[in-house]
Order: C-alpha cells, then structure tokens, then sequence
C-alpha cells in the first residue's frame, strides 16, 4: 500500500504535464487546466470566451471543421490529431491533440474532452520527412525520365555503330578475296580482326547497359538450333585476323534448346581472351560436346596461369588482366559470358596452370 | 466495372423517387448515418463515395479526371444512368453540392431538386467577392494536410476497433470511417477549394434548397446568401446548428428542414 503517497488529484489537473480542455457540444471552451492555460498566454477570462477553433489557425480551423468535428461526432473520439495553436502573443504553436466525447445517460453529448501535448519537435522532425519524400519523389521521376532516355539512346547508338562496321567488313573481306599480295593481306587480317574485336566490344557494351538498366540478358532459345555451325563460323571469324591455330573439336550429338546467337558471343569473348592472353607459340583449343544430360564448351590456351587473386574477380565487370595497353578491353567480356551462361541456367567457369588455361561453359540439356 | 461498384453505392429505402446523398471533403459516405435513415420509408436512398474516398475504388482514380469537379459530376450521373433515376432528389454537403448542381446542369432530367447543405461555389476572395480565405490559406491547408496523413491513414483502423461506448456503430467498427488516400485527399482539397463554380449557379434548373448553419467557416453566411441569390429557383433556411457539419451535429434540425421540400411535387 502506497498510502504515504496521496496523489492531490485536483493538482493533477491544474498542473499536469500535459493540457486538458473541455469544450461544449457547440465547441466553446468550457474548462482548461493551468497548464494549458500558460501555454497559450491568455487569460482564464479570455479563454474561457473563445471557441476551441478560434484558437486555431485557418488550415487548422478548415481541417477541425472537415475532419476533426465530423469523426468526433461519428467514432466518439479522435486520436492523434497534429494541429498548429495560436497563442496571444500571435506565435504558433504545434500541439499533438488527443479527444473523446462524453455522453450523458440518455446518450447526449455533454463535452468534448481534449489532451494537448506540445509538438513542436516532432512537428519539425515529421514535416523534414515529408519534404524529404517529396524531394526523392521528384529526383525518382526525373531518374526514370533519364532512364528511359538512356535505354532508347542505347539503341539508337547499338544500331548506328554497327551499321558501318558492316560495310567495313563486307569490303575488306571482298578485298581479302581479291588481293594477290601477301603484304596487303596480311593488312587486311588486322582490319578484320579489329572489326570482330570492335563488333563483340559493342555487343558487350550494350548488353552490360541495358543489363544494368533492370532489362537484363535476353535470351531466345531455340530448340536443335545450329550451334555447331555457329562455333565453327565464329571461329573462321577470328581466324581470319590472327596466325594462331585454333583446333575445333565439335561432337553436339543431342538436340541442344540455346539461344545459338548469344552462345556464339560467349564462344567469340572467350576466343578472344585466349587469343590476347595465350601463348602466341601454342593453338587455342575449342571443345563442344553434349552428353545426355548436358552441353559443355570449353576454350583451352596456354601460356602463363591467372594469378590466384585474379581468379576470384574474373567474371566481374570492368576486370581486366595484365595484358599490353593496346590490347586492354573494357573487361565487359567475361561478365556478360557469365550473364549468358547464367540465363541458360548454365556455368562459366575457369580452371588455370602452368600448363593451360581454360573456361568451361556447361548447361543442362 | 460498374459505376455504382466504382463508387461502393448502398441503396436503402423503398419509394416511388430516390434521393441521392453525397459526401464533401474530408469523409464518406458515412457523414449521412444519422439522417439518411430517416427518409428510407418514404424513398429509395442512394448513398456513394467520391472515388478515392471511403471504400470506392481507388484504381479508378485518374488524376486528369478528377482535377476538376466535372469529373465528380460525370461520375453522379453514371450513377444516376445505372440505377435509371428520373426526377430524383440530389442532397450534397458542402462540395458534395456543387458537384450535385454541376451534375443537375448535365443532366436536368435525372435532378429535379437540389438540397444543398453548406455550400460554396467558390472559397478564395477575390475583387468583388468574399469566399472567407485568401489564396495563401488555401495553399496552407493542403500543406498542413501532410501532417495528419500518419495518424489518418495507416492508424486510424486499429484505434477504431476499440471503442466499446457507440455500440450502435458496431457494423462499422472493423473499418475505419472516412478513409482516404493522403495523396488523393490532398488532390481533391486542391480542386475543392480552389474551384470557381460562381457562373454555373445560373444554369441550374433544379428547385433548390440551401441549408446553411450559423458560425459555418468554411462556409460563411454570405457565402449561402450568394448562392441562393445566383440561383434560379431556390430557397435559403438558416439552421440554428453552428459549423459545418450539421448532418452529423444537428441531423434532427437537418431532416425537419428538408422534410416539406423533398415530400413536395
């Protein structure tokens, strides 16, 4: 038993932490506790003439009239209300309200009771937050216009560079045919090999935008799509622009479902790295073989093995090995084989020794 | 989807003529508890919520639609085709009674009386004109409006359950009374009290009465005086009850006064 401690319950009202208001049906101010009175700066007497709305601003008075009074009357209490006073001296003040009707027993309303809790912090706190919402609502919009812009821009410019690369490459080869000189030929080699390099940095480049714009790798497969010819075709291609000897051993004996373009892109980047990274003195080696449960391709080349920190950081974008500045690329290829393989349900991976380096693509058929 | 599911319409009351009530800012259509009821021996009662409010489908908001009145209009009267109203009655509190006499002007045959309760046809002064707010209060409220979306929206429905003493609204207690989505509450505050609809009072054929309270800020005396005066065939009752919701502070002296009206031919 607390009987020492006689709570003085009348003190408790007058000076309570918070304000306490009664209010008639009508509204007016009927009783206010000391509290509230000192927040307000009025005196008892002014108070005590004044509605509880004129004790509002104008947006509190409208927002009093169209929500406060009406779900009072309806729901018997309201909750949680932010609403801005008005004190004598003019200044405002940010109060927290919470109100509950009182009814007498043939059920008339007999007061409206309301607790007033200053707010001003909150207030503050809450209104930084909705201008923070409104701010990031707006750079989201604009983002999204940028975004779209960017997407279109990709494109238009995916488009506009590989239309000249095919003219280059459809004269060069038709030179290719033509010239009787070794000196010219071997000019010409370069050209091409430049070309196909440049044709798969676009690919790569496009497909690392639009994969980070959300759109992602797509692929079509295709069931008993010719990837057989394709690898072949892709290795003439490169072929073509370099002395190295590139074996192919090719035995795809079960219907392969694959997206045979994107394959032969994958097959293309990692040619190429092999080329670039390979010894000169040694051939690359192209392996494509299904099983009854799986397709493997895998491109083998010797030289110098990955050192064991690059191999954790192969297949993200922007790697790129220690190779001579004229033969850096933008580190694209890799990842986007990766991505590839990753939309056939499929693995890249790469194994490295001192006796040979080589990246594995499986998928399950 | 049909208008009337759009618009969650509830239709009581049996009778040869319909009256159709409509809600303003700031609630639903439960603003009509205590005095639709007492009309549903002598009528149909149709009550709806302003899409974007109470439990009207909020996916059939489209911001164009409803930037002006209009739009709310057009929906009345989908309403009104759907039901086939003829010679109905349209009750519509504060902006609900534009938009009703914006509706009764499209569609003179479907409205053939108007009560409108506290209305305004325009609530920014302006040169020749006292609507009882300057621009930069207008502008402040739908600022201010952000401040109550978190206790409004996303906590009012549990608060609500627990409230023993109003038994009588028990059926209701499970949803909350007079949601609405913050952003389309904000939107359709701008388009309520930035709305000039002064010149179309004119065009209004619909035998009309204009309840207006005593101490009504959002609309003020003269504010009822002007409307009744732009109207072609109207009456005005002044009602002893003070601000601007009489139907839910006074729905007795609200019923009396519209009682002889819509029984009239």
């Amino acid at each position: 038993m607390a009987d020492d401690l006689v709570e003085d319950l009348e003190d408790l009202y007058e000076n309570a932490p918070c304000g306490y208001l009664s209010l008639t049906p009508d509204g007016k101010i009927a009783k206010a506790n000391a509290t509230f009175i000192g927040w307000t700066g009025f005196s008892k007497q002014e108070l005590y003439s004044k509605r509880f709305l004129d004790l509002l601003n104008i947006a509190g008075q409208m927002f009093y009239e169209t929500h406060f009074s009406p779900l009072l009357r309806m729901q018997g209490f309201f909750n949680e209300v932010a609403l801005d006073l008005v004190t004598a001296a003019g200044k405002r003040m940010p109060v927290l309200a919470n109100a509950v009707v009182r009814r007498d027993d043939k059920n008339e309303l007999r007061f409206i009771r309301i607790t007033i809790f200053l707010a001003a912090e909150r207030r503050r706190y809450e209104r930084t937050l909705v201008e923070a919402n409104t701010a990031a609502q707006v750079i989201l919009t604009e983002e999204r216009e940028v975004a779209r812009l960017r997407e279109q821009f990709i494109a238009v410019l995916g488009h506009d560079l590989r239309n000249p690369l095919t003219s280059i490459l459809g004269v060069a080869e038709m030179l290719m045919r033509r010239s009787p000189d070794d000196q010219s030929r071997e000019y010409l080699k370069l050209m091409i090999g430049s070309v196909h390099r440049m044709s798969s940095l676009i690919d790569n480049v496009l497909d690392f935008a639009r994969g980070r714009l959300g759109a992602g790798i797509g692929i079509n497969k295709e069931s008993g799509a010719p990837l057989g010819e394709m690898i072949v075709q892709v290795v003439q291609e490169l072929r073509v622009a370099t002395d190295r000897a590139v074996i192919t051993e090719i035995a795809l004996e079960h219907d392969v479902s694959c997206d045979v373009t994107r394959l032969g892109q994958l097959v293309s980047n990692l040619i190429g790295n092999a080329l670039t990274h390979g010894a000169d003195d040694r051939p690359v080696i192209v392996r494509a073989r299904t099983s009854d449960e799986s397709l493997e391709i895998s491109v083998t080349n010797s030289g110098k093995p990955i050192p064991p920190a690059a191999m954790e950081r192969l297949f993200q974008p922007f790697f790129r090995g220690e190779v001579r500045r004229s033969q850096q690329g933008l580190g694209l290829g890799l990842f986007i084989s990766s991505e590839i393989a990753r939309a056939h349900n499929g693995t890249l991976t790469a194994e490295s020794s001192g006796e040979e380096t080589r990246f594995t693509f499986r998928m399950p058929l | 989807m049909t208008a009337c599911r759009r618009n969650n319409v509830h239709i009581s009351g049996d009778g040869p003529r319909a009256i159709l009530f409509a809600h303003g800012f700031g609630c639903d259509q439960n603003m009509w508890r205590f005095v639709a009821p007492q009309f549903e021996q002598q009528f149909r009662t149709v009550l709806f919520d302003h899409v974007g409010h109470g439990n009207s489908d909020l996916s059939a908001y489209e911001p164009a639609k409803y930037a002006s009145l209009e739009g709310y209009a057009d929906d009345v009267i989908e309403i009104g085709n759907e039901l086939g109203l003829k010679r109905a009655i349209f009750v519509g509190h504060s902006v609900g009674a534009m938009i009703g006499a914006l509706a009764s002007i499209k569609a003179p045959e479907m409205f053939d009386k108007l009560v409108m309760i506290g209305p305004s046809p325009r609530y920014i002064d302006d040169d020749n004109y006292s609507g009882g707010f300057s621009e930069v209060q207008i502008d402040e409220l739908l600022e201010s409006l952000a401040d109550n979306h978190m206790g409004w929206s996303a906590a009012m429905a549990p608060a609500i359950i627990g409230n023993p003493d109003r038994p009588e609204l028990g059926e209701e207690l499970t949803n909350s009374f007079c949601r609405t989505d913050p952003d389309i509450a904000k939107a359709f505050a701008r388009v309520t009290f930035k709305s000039d609809n002064r010149r179309d009072l004119k065009n209004v054929t619909a035998s009309t009465l204009v309840l207006q309270c005593s101490e009504d800020i959002i609309a003020p005396i003269h504010v009822g005086e002007f409307v009744h005066a732009q109207l072609p065939s109207s009456r005005l009752v002044v009602l002893k009850a003070t601000g601007h919701c009489p139907n839910l502070s006074a729905p007795d002296e609200v019923v009396a006064a519209m009682r002889d009206f819509v029984s009239s031919e």
